[in-house]
C-alpha cells in the first residue's frame, strides 16, 4: 500500500513538472501565432485568365498563390526562397520528393528541377522518364538573377595548410579531368556509368552533357574557359542570398554567417598553384579521398575521368571517390577527416562554417546555377 | 579489517532491509546517474571516450541555450509533432482493439487476419510514408492538411497493429475454467464479452500501450522526413544536420526525447489510476 502511494506521489510529481513546462511554453506560442496567419494575405493576388502566355512573373504569383510551389528543402530551397521574395511573395514551397510524380499530377504546379537531373527527366521519354518533350516551361534562376553557386570542392583550412602541395595536386589532376569531361560528355558519361551508376546510361549521358554546360557557362550566359575559377561577383551573389534566406537558429553561428565574408570560406593559391604547375608534385599525402555530394553520377564525372584516365596517378596520388547520396553531410565528413576532400554547395559551406567548422573552397566546378522551376503551360493560362 | 568490512556490510544490510532508503534509492540512482551522464559531457570526457568533438555532440549549455532561445519554433514543432502523434494513436488504437474483438469472436480466422496485420506493422515507416503520401494527395487541396492526414495514417496503421495482436491476446487468454463456468451459466456471447473479456483485456491494453506510445512518437518524426509540408520535430532534426547545425539539431533531438519521456509518464499515470483493481 505504502509503495503505491510513494509511487502515486513520485509520478504525479514527474506529471506537475511536465505539465508546468508545457504551461510554461504555451503561454509563449500564442503570442506568436499571429505571425503564420500572414500566409493567407498573399491568396488575394491570384491571376485571373488571360488569353496571351503569361509571364514569368505572373506564373511564379499564379503558383505561390496557389501554394504549388516545389523544393525538395534540405539546403537546395534558398533560391526559390529569394525568387519569391523577388516578387513580393510569402516564402513557402511544398516539399518535393526525389521523384517528379508532384509535377506529373499537377499537385505541385511551379517545380523545382536540375537542369542535368531532374529536367532530363520530365523532357525526355526514356526510362524513367515523363516524356514531356519542349511543351513545358522553364524558368531558369540565372536569367531570374538570384542563382547561387552549387557543385565545387573543398576541404578543411587545416588539411589544406598542411598538405598544400597535395592539394594541388589533387586540383591540377581534377581540372584535367573536368577539361576531358566537357569535351567528351559522351565518353565521360560511360565512364561514369562503369563506375556504379545510380541511373541508366541514357540518363547518364543527357546529364553528362547538361553539367559540360554549367561548368563553361557562367550566369550571364558567357562562356568560361577557366575551369575551376572562383568568380567573385558570382560568389558574392551566393553568399549575399545564403545570408539573407539560410535561418539558422543557432545565435552565435546566425552571427557568424552574417559577418562572413568572402575570404572566411574560400582560398583561390591553391588553384593558382595547380594552373601554374607543370604536373609535377611533390605530395605529402600520397592517399586522398573525395566525398560527393550525391550518388555516382556524371554530376561528378570530372573526377571519375580523372581517375579512370590516370590523371590523379599521374601526380602521384591514390584517390578513393567516396559517393554520397541519402542525408549523407559532406562537410561534415570532410570536418571530421573521414575523407580530405569533399564535393559542396556554397551555401552548404557558408552554414557550416557560420556553425563551427573550418572549411574552405579550393576550386568552384559549377559556374552557374543548375536550379531551374519547370511548369506546365497548360496549368497557366 | 575485518571489522570494517563486518559494519559495512550490516550498513549495506540495514539499508536493504529499510524500504524508505530502497524507494529513495529507486529514485536517487538514476538520477545520480543522468546528473554524472550530463557531468562528462559537459566536461568533454565523454567527447574523448567516442572520440568526437563538441561540434558533432554540443555541449549541454548550449543546446540548452539554443533551446531557450527558439522556444517558439520549437513548441510550433512540437504541437504539430504531438497532435499527429496523439491522433494516431487513438485512431489505431481504436481500429486496432475492433479487430482484435472481432477477431475474438472468429477465432480461427481471426488469428490468421492477426497475422496479416503484423506483417503490415513490419513494413518500415520509410518506406510506408512515401506510398501514403502519394495516396492522400486527393484529400485536400491544403498541403498541411493531406500531409498531416498521410502522417496519422501511418502511425495509425503502426499502433492499431500493435494494439490488435495485444488485445486479442487479452481477449482470449481468460483465467483458467472462466470460460467454463459462463457456460454453464450459459451466457450468450455478448455477455461473455462484457462480463469477462473485455476486464480481462484491460492490463494487455497497458501492454499495448507502453510499446505504442513511444513508437507513435518516432513514426511520426520519420514520417515527417517525407512529408509533403514542412514541419515537425522530426523534419528540423533533418533540415538542421543537413546544413551541419548540430547544436540546433540537437535542440530538436531533446524536445524528442522529452516527448517520448514525457508522453510515457502521463501513460503509467493513466495505467496506475485505472489498474489500481487488477494489482
Amino acid at each position: 500500500m505504502k509503495k503505491r502511494k510513494m509511487k502515486l506521489i513520485s509520478l504525479l510529481c514527474a506529471a506537475a513538472m511536465a505539465m508546468s513546462m508545457f504551461t510554461g511554453c504555451g503561454d509563449s506560442s500564442q503570442k506568436t501565432d499571429s505571425g503564420s496567419s500572414t500566409k493567407e494575405a498573399g491568396s488575394e493576388t491570384k491571376d485571373t485568365a488571360t488569353e496571351t502566355a503569361m509571364s514569368n512573373e505572373e506564373i511564379i504569383k499564379a503558383a505561390a498563390a496557389d501554394g504549388k510551389v516545389g523544393n525538395w528543402g534540405l539546403g537546395n530551397e534558398y533560391e526559390v526562397l529569394a525568387l519569391l521574395a523577388k516578387y513580393d511573395l510569402p516564402t513557402e514551397y511544398l516539399s518535393q520528393d526525389f521523384t517528379m510524380d508532384g509535377f506529373d499530377d499537377d499537385s505541385i504546379t511551379l517545380a523545382s528541377a536540375m537542369t542535368y537531373n531532374e529536367l532530363g527527366l520530365v523532357q525526355n521519354d526514356y526510362d524513367g522518364g515523363y516524356g514531356y518533350g519542349d511543351s513545358i516551361g522553364i524558368i531558369d534562376m540565372n536569367d531570374e538573377g538570384v542563382a547561387m553557386l552549387e557543385d565545387n570542392i573543398f576541404c578543411t583550412k587545416q588539411f589544406a595548410a598542411e598538405n598544400p602541395n597535395t592539394v594541388a595536386a589533387f586540383l591540377y589532376a581534377s581540372l584535367k579531368g573536368w577539361e576531358y569531361a566537357v569535351e567528351n560528355p559522351e565518353e565521360a558519361a560511360e565512364i561514369c556509368y562503369e563506375y556504379g551508376s545510380s541511373v541508366s546510361a541514357d540518363h547518364q549521358a543527357y546529364m553528362a552533357k547538361e553539367v559540360a554546360k554549367l561548368v563553361t557557362t557562367d550566369m550571364n550566359g558567357n562562356t568560361v574557359n577557366d575551369i575551376g575559377t572562383m568568380d567573385e561577383t558570382a560568389m558574392e551573389q551566393t553568399l549575399e542570398i545564403a545570408k539573407k534566406y539560410v535561418t539558422l537558429d543557432d545565435a552565435d553561428a546566425n552571427t557568424a554567417l552574417q559577418a562572413m565574408t568572402l575570404d572566411d570560406i574560400r582560398d583561390t593559391s591553391f588553384l593558382e598553384n595547380a594552373k601554374a604547375s607543370d604536373g609535377a608534385f611533390d605530395v605529402e599525402k600520397p592517399e586522398v579521398s573525395i566525398q560527393l555530394k550525391w550518388l555516382p553520377q556524371a554530376q561528378f564525372m570530372g573526377y571519375y575521368v580523372a581517375l579512370d584516365k590516370g590523371y590523379y596517378e599521374e601526380v602521384g596520388l591514390t584517390v578513393n571517390i567516396v559517393s554520397g547520396g541519402g542525408d549523407i553531410a559532406e562537410t561534415t565528413a570532410v570536418n571530421n577527416g573521414t575523407v580530405d576532400f569533399g564535393v559542396t554547395w556554397v551555401t552548404n559551406l557558408a552554414s557550416a562554417n557560420a556553425g563551427g567548422m573550418d572549411l574552405v573552397e579550393i576550386a568552384q566546378i559549377y559556374q552557374r546555377s543548375g536550379l531551374v522551376l519547370v511548369y506546365k503551360p497548360e496549368n497557366f493560362q | 579489517m575485518a571489522q570494517k568490512l563486518k559494519r559495512k556490510k550490516s550498513l549495506y544490510q540495514r539499508g536493504k532491509e529499510n524500504k524508505k532508503v530502497q524507494a529513495a534509492l529507486t529514485v536517487l540512482l538514476p538520477v545520480l546517474f543522468g546528473i554524472l551522464v550530463i557531468a562528462l559531457w559537459q566536461g568533454q570526457s565523454l567527447h574523448k571516450m567516442f572520440h568526437t568533438d563538441t561540434y558533432t555532440l554540443p555541449l549541454p549549455t548550449k543546446i540548452g541555450s539554443i533551446f531557450m532561445d527558439n522556444r517558439d519554433k520549437i513548441w510550433e514543432n512540437t504541437v504539430a509533432t504531438v497532435s499527429v502523434a496523439f491522433i494516431g494513436l487513438m485512431l489505431g488504437s481504436l481500429l486496432g482493439y475492433a479487430v482484435a474483438i472481432l477477431a475474438s469472436f472468429f477465432p480461427k480466422m481471426g488469428k490468421g487476419g492477426l497475422s496479416i496485420i503484423g506483417a503490415f506493422a513490419s513494413v518500415p515507416v520509410v518506406a510506408m510514408a512515401p506510398v501514403l503520401n502519394n495516396w492522400t494527395k486527393d484529400i485536400s487541396n491544403e498541403a498541411s492538411v493531406r500531409s498531416m492526414v498521410a502522417k496519422i495514417i501511418v502511425v495509425m496503421l503502426v499502433s492499431a497493429a500493435n494494439m490488435s495482436l495485444n488485445a486479442y491476446r487479452g481477449l482470449t487468454e481468460l483465467k483458467p475454467y472462466a470460460e467454463d463456468l459462463m457456460a454453464t451459466y450459459a451466457a450468450k456471447k455478448r455477455v461473455i464479452l462484457v462480463k469477462l473479456r473485455l476486464p480481462n483485456s484491460v492490463p494487455y491494453i497497458f501492454i499495448a500501450l507502453k510499446v505504442a506510445v513511444p513508437a507513435s512518437i518516432m513514426t511520426t518524426i520519420v514520417s515527417e522526413y517525407f512529408a509533403e509540408y514542412i514541419t515537425g520535430v522530426g523534419r528540423q532534426i533533418r533540415e538542421n544536420i543537413v546544413l551541419a547545425q548540430y547544436s540546433t539539431a540537437w535542440a530538436y533531438i531533446v524536445t524528442a526525447c522529452l516527448l517520448g519521456v514525457i508522453s510515457y509518464v502521463i501513460l503509467m499515470i493513466v495505467q496506475s489510476i485505472l489498474l489500481r483493481k487488477h494489482q
